[in-house]
């Protein structure tokens, strides 16, 4: 399959390891990622806030670029996929068409309204499908107890994000059941990391990650994993501080979505930018069988 | 009419009164019941059958009181509206609990005040400009338009679902909640209230911009008031009205700058431009931290190609919104 990769800006910079991990998975399975080095930031919620015509501007020009070139959009992060997913509704309201197209066509890149805009999850477990994903499993993850942690707007607002049950997901569990993981159920995996208001308020923004992370913990996780890199960054870069507001310790390795797709399917620590984490993942990758080290396309 | 098949539902009621139980227990109860019944019908069985001891509140049965919200398998529900058939398919098990984030007086009754005082806080009715009293005997008017705009909010029923589902209530005393702030968007853009800049000024330091916008209250309203749409609409007329004072609508204006100078996120310049150079020091060592096993952060972003596009689309759309006055 050939699809827009969309990698949003974190997966560019600190949470490179996602990108990494994300071409790793994508070769494995046959996707060909098309680069657009004109696509721009999401805005992450944030210019929503400040200005939502310019936000669903800014995001109708991104998939007038992959219209233009015929393709869907591929998101590595909950958030980018929640406002391009929102800027394709929002332009179903014809006053907001009105404000957005006239500025479209001065810049040269109209957006017809065509694209769709999935997540890895979703073209994981629905475009490529689960037993595709299984029958390239090298390592099942046996053993390794694992808390999915979805990321809000992959899921909601649930009318517009059209993915899932928005309160009661079960993708991400299906995936993990598919390399062999044993996924945890816990009633954080579907709320918030904190990451919005992280620099509004960061003692209550530590607070509420620590208590997901807690919540996964005491329901018998080693690990938990996000496919948001904004989340990454509430669970494990900012993990210290959610430990000091919850006022326990946590150690919680916290993966992205392809890096254990990508363990399982027999790619080392090294490949997937492991190393990169603040929160040591070693005690989790002790529970499973080392990786003799394959290439993707082995 | 074809007749329902019936199913033998297992419901586990949570059950606590404080300062007599030690602490709160699940009674499980067993009832046969048509998939379509509603959990509120189904509790008051319980207790004229099965046990009278078991307290909730409820009203009118048909989700217009607000009366009866409560976590049905870990959802914020009204017990009326849910029915238990899809509940028992898809968990095996009904699982019925109190709302969240207000104390229990006794098995699924809460203590609203926490609730209701946020509400009030937010000055609920109409201020009319009192040099314009509205013409004896005859309506204000308003124009269809005008009413569009909030046509979602009178619908709100006052259940605190939404109150029940939010994590930033769960974790901040300081956040009015999703139905405060859904009803105070409902004042700041009623055309006959001239009060609108002042209540835009005092919800900024008063919790507006704690909201995570996870939208689960959204999920969880039974009326689609879609409060985390409403609590946008109002972060967008804060900052319109009194740009970036605070943290919250600094750091959204700080991000929207941000992106338009190489249409990528710079990470370590959002820092500075949403805390000062003052709060850039106090994350420096978590910064150090990061920066050790991520360089990256320090390092500025090959800007994207087509740069001036997007700042056509700045230039042509990021006037300042009105605010419908």
């Amino acid at each position: 399959m050939r699809i827009a990769y969309y990698p949003g800006c974190v997966a560019q910079e600190s949470g490179r390891e996602l990108d990494l991990a994300t071409r790793w998975v994508a070769k494995a399975l046959g996707i060909e990622l098309v680069e657009f080095p004109n696509f721009s930031c999401c805005g992450s919620g944030f210019v929503d806030e400040a200005n939502l015509t310019l936000n669903v501007a800014i995001n109708a020009r991104n998939l007038g670029i992959a219209e233009r070139a015929g393709l869907d959009v591929l998101t590595v992060c909950s958030t980018c996929q929640g406002m391009l997913t929102l800027a394709n509704h929002r332009l179903g309201d014809p006053a907001m068409r009105a404000r957005v197209d006239p500025a479209l066509a001065k810049i040269g890149v109209p957006y017809r309204g065509t694209v769709k805009v999935k997540h890895l999850l979703q073209v994981l477990t629905s475009d490529i499908g689960l037993d595709a994903v299984k029958a390239r499993v090298r390592r099942p993850l046996a053993g390794l107890k694992v808390g999915a942690f979805y990321g809000c707007h992959l899921l909601r607002p649930g009318a517009e994000a059209g993915f899932d049950s928005p309160e009661e997901p079960h993708a991400f569990e299906d995936l993990l059941s598919a390399i062999g993981a044993e996924p945890v159920m816990y009633r954080g995996r579907v709320m918030c990391c904190g990451f919005p208001i992280l620099f509004v308020k960061p003692e209550t923004a530590n607070r509420i990650a620590g208590r997901q992370i807690a919540d996964a913990k005491d329901h018998g996780a080693h690990a938990m994993a996000t496919p948001c890199p904004l989340c990454h960054i509430s669970l494990d870069s900012f993990q210290n501080k959610a430990e000091a507001a919850v006022g326990r310790g946590l150690d919680m390795p916290v993966f992205h979505l392809p890096q254990l797709v990508a363990l399982a399917f027999g790619a080392t620590p090294d490949d997937i930018g492991l190393p990169r984490h603040l929160v040591p993942t070693g005690p989790a990758l002790a529970r499973i069988a080392p990786s003799a080290g394959t290439s993707p396309s082995a | 009419m074809a007749v329902a098949k019936t199913l033998e539902a297992p419901i586990e009621v949570y059950r606590f009164e404080p300062g007599k139980d030690a602490k709160p227990r699940y009674d499980r109860y067993t009832l046969t019941v048509e998939p379509h019944t509603p959990v509120l019908t189904a509790l008051l069985r319980i207790r004229t059958e099965l046990d009278p001891s078991l307290t909730l509140r409820y009203s009118c049965r048909s989700s217009i009181c607000g009366s009866c919200a409560m976590q049905i398998n870990s959802k914020s529900r009204l017990a009326c509206q849910t029915p238990i058939g899809p509940e028992i398919e898809k968990h095996g098990r009904l699982v019925v609990e109190p709302m969240r984030n207000q104390p229990v007086l006794r098995d699924l009754v809460v203590d609203q005040a926490s609730f209701w005082r946020h509400y009030d806080r937010i000055e609920p009715h109409l201020k009319l400009d009192p040099r314009h009293p509205m013409p004896e005997g005859k309506p204000n008017p308003m124009t269809p338009e005008e009413v569009a705009r909030f046509y979602e909010t009178p619908r709100c029923i006052a259940c605190a679902a939404c109150y029940s589902a939010c994590p930033a209530v769960e974790a901040d005393v300081d956040f009015p909640g999703p139905m405060a702030l859904a009803k105070l968007y409902r004042f700041v853009v009623d055309p006959r209230d001239q009060a609108h800049q002042d209540r835009l000024v005092r919800i900024q330091t008063d919790g507006l911009w704690l909201c995570l916008r996870c939208h689960l209250c959204t999920e969880a309203c039974p009326k689609d008031v879609r409060p985390s749409e409403r609590i946008r609409d109002l972060k967008e007329l804060a900052i319109a009205a009194q740009g970036g004072t605070e943290p919250g609508s600094r750091h959204a204006i700080g991000f929207k700058e941000n992106i338009r100078e190489r249409g990528q996120l710079q990470e370590m310049k959002l820092v500075r431009q949403s805390d000062g150079v003052g709060g850039m020091l106090a994350q420096a060592p978590q910064g150090l931290r990061l920066w050790r096993k991520k360089p990256e952060i320090a390092k500025k972003p090959r800007a994207i190609e087509d740069l001036d596009q997007l700042e056509a689309l700045y230039r042509e759309l990021d006037a300042p919104p009105k605010d419908g006055t």
